[in-house]
Formats: C-alpha cells, sequence, structure tokens
C-alpha cells in the first residue's frame, strides 16, 4: 500500500492541512480509505479555505469518484514500461534447450552465438552480453574514461544521468558534463566544441560524448541519422569516441527502416536492451571494437556481471532477434492509436501530439492546474462503479507519472489488442470526467 | 562428456576445474521454465521474492538480496558496510575478496584493504586482528568491516572450525566492527559439518551465497543481512548494474537447488576424499596431499618443482597417451 500525504500552507496564515490519501494496492483501490479521503477533502473545503501555494503535484481541482473493488474479471493494462515484458513460450522453449558453458571462462556458445550475431547486427568487431542496460552504459562509458580526471558530455535528459544513479562518477570517478537537450532528443551538436577541454590542469579531460536512441524522456524519440553521423564528426575530430545508449536501438530501427549498423555507423560503442520491447527476461549486449570488448570484460567482472551458464539468458535474447524485433511496429503503431484518441477528445486538460509518437513511448501532457500527474495515474489505476456500467467491463490501467505536468504510456507485446482497446475506451471516459469538473 | 583429445576419439572428459561449470538439470530447467515472474526492479517478480525470503529464513537474517554473482554480492556487502570516506576492511590475504575480485572494492568503492596473514585453516589470529584495528587519527583511515572467507577456497575448500568463528564473532562484536562472511560455498560447509547453515553465520552482520557454484543453479547469488542493510544493498545493486527484470527465472533455478542440490553436497565431498585417498595411497615422490586438509570438496595437489610444474601437471592430465590407453585396456 502507497501512501502519498501532502500539506500546503494557506496564504492567509491559517495552517490548512489538506490530506489526501491515495492508495495503491495492486490496481485496486481500498474502497474505505479512499473515499475517507475524499471526504475530508471536500469538508475541508466547505470551510471555505482559501488555498495558497500548492505544490507542484496536487492541484485539488479534480474529484476522483469513489472507487470499486476490481473483481478478478477486471482487467489490467500495465503501461508502465516495457521492462515488464514476460518471456513468451517459445522463447523458454530456446532458453530450456540452450547448450551451455561457464561464461567467465567464455565457453558458453550460446552466449558466444548471441555476441556475434549481434556484433554482425551493429557492424562492430566485437559484443558482450552484460545483465542490464545500466551495466552496459557503466562499462562503455569506464571503458572510455580510463584516465583519473576525465570527463564525458551527455544530454541533461540522458538515462545516464538522470537514472543511473549517477553511476560513472560513483563508481569510476568520471564527472559528467550536460548539454541542454532539444525536444527530439538531440542537442546542438556546436556544444561539443564549447564543452571540449583544453589541455589545462584546472581541467578535467573530455574523454567521451554520449547519446540516447530512442530517446526515453523525449518520449521514446528516434534520433535523426545525419544527426548522429554529424555528432560522430565533431566527437572524432576533437579525438573523442562517441557511445549511444541504444536501449530502445530495435524501436529506432523498426520505426525508421534503417539497418542498426547504419545507425551505429559513427558510433564506436553502444549498449542495447534485450529486456524490453524484445521481451527477453534479463540482459543487454554492448558492441564496439574488439580492444574495447576486451577492456568492457574486465570492467564488466569487476563490477560482479560475470555469470556462469548466462546462455540460457543469451538464448532468450538470440530468440528475440530472431522473433521479437518485427513486431515492434505493432507496438508502435498502439502507442500511435493511444495518442490518436487522447487527440481526438479534443480536452484542454489532458493532450498529446500523435506527430510527437516516434515509437512506443507516449508523453501525455495534463494541463497545469487541472489534474496532477500523480492523480491521473491513480484515477487511471481505479475503477469507478459508474464507469464499470458506462464502459462494461472493469479496466485498470497502470501508467508511470513523468514530469511535474505529464505522464508516460509504454506499449509492448504483453499489451493485446483488447488491452488497447479498452484502454482507449477508459482514456476517453476519464478524460471527458475530468474535463466535465474542470471546464 | 566425450570428445576428441589430442588425436583419440570418443574421450571421457572429466571436468573438474570449478564447480561453476555445473549445468542446471532438466528439473531445474522445468522449474526455470514454471516460475511466475515480475519485473525484479520494482520488486515485483515473485519468484524472486521467494528466493529471497527462503535465504533469509534458512541463515535466519532479516532480509536478502538476489545478485548476479558472487562478486557483486561480495562487493555491494563491502560498499555497504564501508560508507565513510577512507574506510579500510580487514579480511585474510588469501581471500577471493582480496585476490579475485580484482581490488573492486578499492577500484569502485575507495575501501581500502588490510590484510591479515592466513593461517592455513583459512582462519588468522585474533590478536593480529585487534591489532590491525585503526585508532581515531588523522593519519588513519577508519576500519569499518572485517571479512571472512568460508569454506576457504585458497586453503582447499576448508571449513572455518565453528568454535574460531565464535571467538571471531565475539572480538568483532568487541571492537563494534559487523563481520561479513564471503559464503560462497557457505552450503558446503554446512553439509561438511552437518550444522544448519545459520547456526554458522550466526554473528555474521551479512553473507553472500552462491547458488551457481556446487548447487549447480546457471545464475546468481544471494546476499542477507538485516532489513535496512539490504534495502540499502538495492540501491547498490542496482547502480552496478546488477537490477535484473524477470530474474525470478533464474532465481527459481537457485530454490530448486536450495531443495534439491543442496542435500546432495556430501557426495561431491565423498569423491573428493576418494580420489584425494587414491593419491596419497600411491605414496608418491612428486604429487602431495594432505588428507586432513580435504574438508570438501576441493582438493589442492602439490607438485614438487624438481620433477614438474602444476601446469606440466594439468597439461599431462589433459592428454592421453598410447601406453595409458593401453594400460586401461
Amino acid at each position: 500500500m502507497l501512501l502519498l500525504w501532502r500539506t500546503t500552507s494557506h496564504r492567509l496564515n491559517l495552517f490548512v492541512f489538506h490530506f489526501e490519501i491515495i492508495c495503491l494496492n495492486k490496481g485496486k483501490l481500498n474502497h474505505r480509505t479512499m473515499s475517507r479521503g475524499v471526504c475530508i477533502s471536500r469538508t475541508l473545503r466547505s470551510w471555505n479555505c482559501t488555498m495558497g501555494y500548492f505544490g507542484a503535484h496536487h492541484y485539488k481541482w479534480y474529484h476522483p469518484p469513489p472507487p470499486l473493488q476490481v473483481g478478478h474479471k477486471g482487467l489490467t493494462v500495465d503501461l508502465r514500461s516495457d521492462t515488464i515484458t514476460k518471456p513468451t513460450e517459445g522463447m523458454k522453449k530456446a532458453m530450456m534447450e540452450a547448450l551451455l558453458g561457464d561464461d567467465v571462462y567464455r565457453e558458453d556458445p550460446t552466449v558466444t552465438e548471441l555476441e556475434r550475431r549481434m556484433s554482425e547486427l551493429a557492424g562492430k568487431e566485437a559484443a558482450l552480453f552484460v545483465p542490464s542496460g545500466t551495466m552496459g552504459n557503466l562499462v562503455s562509458v569506464l571503458g572510455h574514461c580510463e584516465q583519473r580526471g576525465s570527463e564525458a558530455l551527455l544530454g541533461d535528459q540522458a538515462h545516464i544521468f538522470l537514472y543511473e544513479q549517477a553511476g560513472m562518477a560513483q563508481l569510476g570517478g568520471v564527472q559528467p558534463h550536460i548539454i541542454p537537450t532539444r525536444a527530439d532528443g538531440t542537442f546542438d551538436s556546436q556544444e561539443i566544441y564549447d564543452r571540449m577541454r583544453d589541455e589545462d590542469v584546472h581541467c578535467p579531460r573530455s574523454a567521451l560524448v554520449c547519446i540516447e536512441n530512442t530517446h526515453n524522456v523525449c518520449g521514446g524519440k528516434v534520433l535523426p541519422c545525419h544527426w548522429i553521423d554529424e555528432v560522430g564528426s565533431v566527437a572524432h575530430s576533437l579525438g573523442l569516441p562517441l557511445h549511444m545508449d541504444g536501449a530502445r536501438l530495435l524501436n529506432a530501427v523498426i520505426a525508421s527502416g534503417i539497418s542498426a549498423d547504419r545507425i551505429l555507423q559513427a558510433c564506436d560503442s553502444a549498449s542495447v536492451c534485450f529486456s524490453k520491447g524484445l521481451g527477453t527476461p534479463v540482459g543487454s549486449v554492448i558492441v564496439g571494437t574488439e580492444e574495447f570488448i576486451q577492456k568492457a570484460l574486465r570492467l564488466r567482472k569487476v563490477l560482479g556481471g560475470g555469470m556462469r551458464q548466462a546462455g540460457m539468458l543469451a538464448a532468450a535474447a538470440i530468440y528475440s532477434l530472431d522473433n521479437m524485433v518485427n513486431r515492434l511496429a505493432d507496438d508502435h503503431r498502439n502507442a500511435f492509436v493511444l495518442a490518436q484518441a487522447i487527440c481526438d477528445t479534443e480536452s484542454t486538460n489532458v493532450t498529446c501530439v500523435p506527430e510527437d509518437v516516434h515509437t512506443n513511448i507516449v508523453i501525455v501532457n495534463l494541463r497545469s492546474g487541472s489534474i496532477s500527474p500523480e492523480e491521473f495515474c491513480a484515477r487511471l489505476a481505479l475503477v469507478s462503479e459508474e464507469e464499470a456500467k458506462t464502459l462494461g467491463e472493469e479496466i485498470v490501467i497502470k501508467i508511470l507519472p513523468w514530469t511535474a505536468t505529464s505522464v508516460r504510456f509504454v506499449t509492448h507485446h504483453d499489451v493485446l489488442c483488447d488491452g488497447i482497446q479498452a484502454t482507449v475506451a477508459k482514456l476517453k471516459y476519464v478524460i471527458k470526467e475530468i474535463d466535465s469538473q474542470r471546464k | 562428456m566425450s570428445s576428441q583429445v589430442n588425436g583419440y576419439e570418443g574421450c571421457r572428459v572429466v571436468d573438474m576445474r570449478s564447480d561453476t561449470f555445473t549445468l542446471p538439470s532438466q528439473g531445474m530447467k522445468e522449474a526455470m521454465m514454471a516460475a511466475p515472474l515480475g519485473d525484479d526492479v520494482f520488486q515485483e517478480d515473485p519468484t524472486v521474492i521467494e528466493l529471497q525470503n527462503k535465504m533469509a529464513t534458512l541463515l535466519e537474517k532479516e532480509a536478502a538480496l538476489f545478485v548476479p554473482t558472487g562478486t557483486m554480492g561480495n562487493l555491494i556487502c563491502v560498499l555497504n558496510h564501508c560508507r565513510s570516506r577512507g574506510s579500510e576492511v580487514i579480511l585474510g590475504n588469501l581471500s577471493h575478496v582480496h585476490i579475485y575480485e580484482q581490488g573492486g572494492i578499492s577500484q569502485l568503492g575507495g575501501v581500502h584493504p588490510r590484510t591479515l596473514q592466513n593461517l592455513p585453516d583459512g582462519t588468522f589470529s585474533l590478536e593480529e586482528l585487534r591489532k590491525a584495528v585503526r585508532k581515531d587519527d588523522v593519519h588513519m583511515p577508519i576500519t569499518e568491516l572485517v571479512c571472512i572467507e568460508n569454506t576457504h577456497n585458497v586453503a582447499g575448500g576448508r571449513v572455518l572450525p565453528l568454535e574460531w568463528l565464535d571467538q571471531l564473532g565475539s572480538t568483532c562484536r568487541e571492537l563494534g566492527l559487523p563481520l561479513h562472511m564471503d559464503g560462497a560455498r557457505l552450503m558446503n560447509a554446512a553439509a561438511a559439518m552437518q550444522v544448519p547453515p545459520a547456526r554458522i553465520v550466526r554473528d555474521c552482520a551479512s553473507v553472500s551465497v552462491c547458488l551457481s557454484k556446487g548447487l549447480g543453479a546457471p545464475v546468481g547469488s544471494v546476499i542477507v543481512g538485516s532489513q535496512e542493510f539490504i534495502t540499502k544493498a538495492r540501491r547498490l545493486r542496482k547502480v552496478l548494474g546488477g537490477g535484473m527484470r524477470q530474474a525470478g527465472i533464474i532465481a527459481a533455478a537457485g530454490i530448486y537447488a536450495l531443495d534439491h542440490v543442496a542435500p546432495t553436497l556430501q557426495r561431491d565431498h565423498a569423491h573428493i576424499k576418494a580420489i584425494a585417498q587414491a593419491v596419497s595411497d600411491l605414496g608418491s615422490k612428486a604429487i602431495f596431499v594432505n588428507l586432513e586438509g580435504v574438508h570438501t570438496n576441493i582438493l589442492m595437489l602439490e607438485c614438487d618443482l624438481n620433477v614438474l610444474s602444476p601446469t606440466q601437471l594439468c597439461e599431462r592430465m589433459g592428454q592421453i597417451t598410447d601406453e595409458e590407453t593401453e594400460r586401461h585396456r
């Protein structure tokens, strides 16, 4: 159970405590506590308290309906991330039948096969299987930034910068130097020149440029190929290698129709996830030169990523390369359908730009002052009686709050066609409900 | 396993390089395929949770965390205990953490190792330990942890004596230092001593146990400790890149291993003892074995360097000669 307590302070020296209780219990809401919370909010409002400053996450204009206890026939559509994808039966069969060995001794034939396949796909000399994208990126950054006092240039919205627990600094002593990211996931390549360090005892040494494709925070955007080439050219002219966080690279490949090796042409290394849209349970692969991968092998070991019979996991990845890549187009189509449905409601409170949906991620904006991301997520996760009657079924949608004014939907292979239809139906209902409260 | 070795077809290969080479059994694989899964970064994988609970209960600790390797298990534990800038850990000079983990605790965590001379039985002197503890002095790092290893790999798979463990435990308590056990082969120790593993780790604040060695799982280790320790350990696991997704598929192998393979470890010990006995019976002047030192599933053979080197012995064992095959017929 997750309880969120907020307070707002009254502008007129009246200290008003406004409790809003949001309970999330596996998509089911506790009717008692939820309605208690709603009662308290309504009571406080009836006291005619003037609400002064509100924290970024709570506007109090939106009143969710009392929730229904969702029965076992309820449909849950989990759009929080493509990391939740489970292995298919075919994938599991491949895992069971895989030939195995000890990968620390580099004797696992299935891991070797996956690495060979990936290096070929990426047009690089060699590859290395790692337990996660975080480790893939960390190994790559530390592999490139070997000298004490190194600095890595990357976008200020990069996953490596925001969501990898500052690993490069925490563990590797590498300083990140951020560049403002544009809405399309790129940055001005001129900024690389501006940020390139001089050889000066005051300065760290620029050692690496990092980019991310598709760009997560910017909404799954596909980086333009010509831009990647341009950044590569600038970086190389300055003697800097280029690393791509390609967690969702295959999504970029399918969306753009451009091959992985072409996309990565200017990149010296890349980290590609298999546990996201490709659906494997665990793992990523990094690619690069033979020399780079030899360094990466040592880094992987010291970080604790030297797994033994990892071929079982690699087998899932090989299966996904053969069976799960082309279907990413379905995820992209489903994302577009959701975006279009939101746009079609013509709501001014909940908005989305379908043209901005390149792949399987949809960022939905919430008008400031209407409903907060947390409230919107909570509402989608609860089912009201009226809603169940109108829609004819109990639908629970799980998504994640994204920024102070947006939420994120991610489509993937565990969301079936009827899941998307149900999501559309529920979204339309909820948006209408919000609009009716907040004109 | 049959293959071609230096010209001989249909050879039998017996791989005793390590217990890390163990392959998952059919039963283990079936358990893996049937396991319910979820995203373990969101802490929603029920099989990972089940394995963690099982391990915590087995070792009588509050909580546990599944990690991809023993190296990561040890690294997380050391970094988790040694939080101050300038911290130091006291450990044996022949410990796996010191010799075979690439200096990770220093390389990645800035932790200083203070080694004590390991005695042949895998222990070290408690007097030396007391002397090694740092004083509060601006010249000195800060002692924050003591590490031990059980069974002790380099010492030949020896089981640490319980009395020594108990004395060490009380010494650490007195010194206000936590005790971490690299229990990669803890289950071998428990099997050899016929003592519950929880008794062995009673005084340890944290333990790292491997599932991928003698227990036969393809991947993974588990660390145990207090609830607070494990909550913090989760963050360290994430930053190191150990946050796996549907990790339940490999955790299931760990559960199977604890239920079905752990009870059979004594068989591995019996096998090693048989080999050790056979070598001893030969009374060779070139290759020696210390029978007393064979406790678990590791056998160390000493070579007289005037006759042959360890490398030569390994090479010879990996070859087949005509004379040898003649004798067999």
